[in-house]
C-alpha cells in the first residue's frame, strides 16, 4: 500500500496538531500584547506602549510564519480565536512580569513541539523550530532587562516616566 | 482499495491509483483527498462528546459538512462515539503504513 500521507504531507500529523495549537498561543500572545499596549496609552506611558505595539505585530508574525509552514508543507492550518484577553493591570511592573511570564509559556510549548519532533522524527520541523527557539531566548531576555530597570530606578515620582523612556532600549544588546 | 479501518457503523478506505481515501457511512460512501480527510478529522476532533450527556446538548445530534459542504451528514451520540474511535483508528493505520513503508 502506498504511503499517501507522506506524498501529500511532509509533516508528522501530531507535529502539525500541536504547531495548529502553538498557532493559538501565538494569537493569543499578539492580542494579549495589544491589551498591554492600550493600558500603557491610557496611563500616558507612550515609548511602553510602542514597544507593546510592536511586541503584538511580532507575535502575529510568528503565527505566520507557523501557519504558511504548515500550509505549504501540505497540511491544514486553522486559523485561531482569541478569547479570554486580560485588560487589567495594576501596574507597568505587573504588565512586564505578565509579559515575561507569558514569553516563559511560549517557551516551554516551542521546546515540548521540538521535542515531540523528535520523539516521531520530524526532522524538518526541528530544524523549522529552531529559529523559535532563538528568539524565544532573546525575547525573554528582553523581559528580563526591563524588570531589571524596575529594579534599578523605582517608580516613584519621575522614576516612571524616565523608565518609559529608557524601554524603547531594552531591545538593544547590552554594550560587548 | 484496501481497508484502512473498520468501527462499528464507519469503514476507511484508501486507493492508490486514485491516490485519494473513501469513508463508508452507513447510508453512502464518499471520496475524500488527503486534506480533507484532515479536515473531516479536524471536525470530528471539535466534537464535545461530554456536552451529549452533562445537558448542553439536549439533541443529541452533531452535523458535519465534508468535502468542501458536497456532503452533509447528521450523527447522534453513540454514532459520534464511534467515529471518534474511527477516525483515531484510520490515522493509527495510516501512521503504521507509513512506518512500514519507511522501514522497507
Amino acid at each position: 500500500m502506498k504511503d499517501l500521507v507522506r506524498q501529500k504531507l511532509s509533516i508528522h500529523v501530531d507535529v502539525m496538531d500541536l504547531l495548529n495549537k502553538q498557532i493559538e498561543k501565538e494569537a493569543h500572545s499578539s492580542s494579549a500584547y495589544l491589551a498591554m499596549a492600550s493600558w500603557c496609552d491610557h496611563n500616558a506611558l507612550s515609548y511602553s506602549a510602542d514597544f507593546f505595539y510592536e511586541q503584538a505585530a511580532e507575535e502575529r508574525e510568528h503565527m505566520m510564519k507557523i501557519f504558511r509552514y504548515i500550509t505549504d508543507n501540505g497540511g491544514t492550518a486553522f486559523s485561531p480565536e482569541v478569547g479570554g484577553v486580560n485588560h487589567d493591570f495594576k501596574s507597568l511592573e505587573e504588565i512586564f512580569e505578565t509579559a515575561l511570564d507569558q514569553e516563559i509559556a511560549i517557551t516551554k510549548s516551542i521546546h515540548n513541539l521540538v521535542g515531540k519532533c523528535r520523539k516521531v522524527n520530524d526532522y524538518t520541523t526541528e530544524y523549522f523550530l529552531h529559529w523559535f527557539i532563538q528568539e524565544q531566548m532573546e525575547e525573554e531576555q528582553t523581559m528580563r532587562r526591563a524588570l531589571e530597570l524596575f529594579d534599578l530606578m523605582g517608580t516613584d515620582g519621575l522614576g516612571l516616566k524616565l523608565l518609559d523612556e529608557r524601554i524603547p532600549q531594552i531591545r538593544d544588546k547590552r554594550p560587548e | 482499495m484496501k481497508v484502512l479501518h473498520q468501527s462499528q457503523f464507519f469503514i476507511s478506505y484508501q486507493c492508490d491509483k486514485q491516490r485519494c481515501f473513501f469513508i463508508e457511512f452507513p447510508h453512502k460512501t464518499i471520496k475524500l483527498g488527503f486534506c480533507q480527510l484532515l479536515a473531516f478529522r479536524q471536525q470530528v476532533k471539535e466534537i464535545d462528546l461530554e456536552a451529549h450527556f452533562n445537558g448542553q446538548n439536549n439533541h443529541g445530534m452533531e452535523m458535519l459538512m465534508l468535502c468542501n459542504r458536497q456532503h452533509f451528514f447528521v450523527f447522534n451520540t453513540l454514532e459520534c462515539i464511534d467515529l471518534k474511535e474511527f477516525v483515531t483508528g484510520t490515522f493509527a493505520m495510516l501512521e503504521l503504513n507509513s512506518l512500514l513503508a519507511t522501514s522497507v
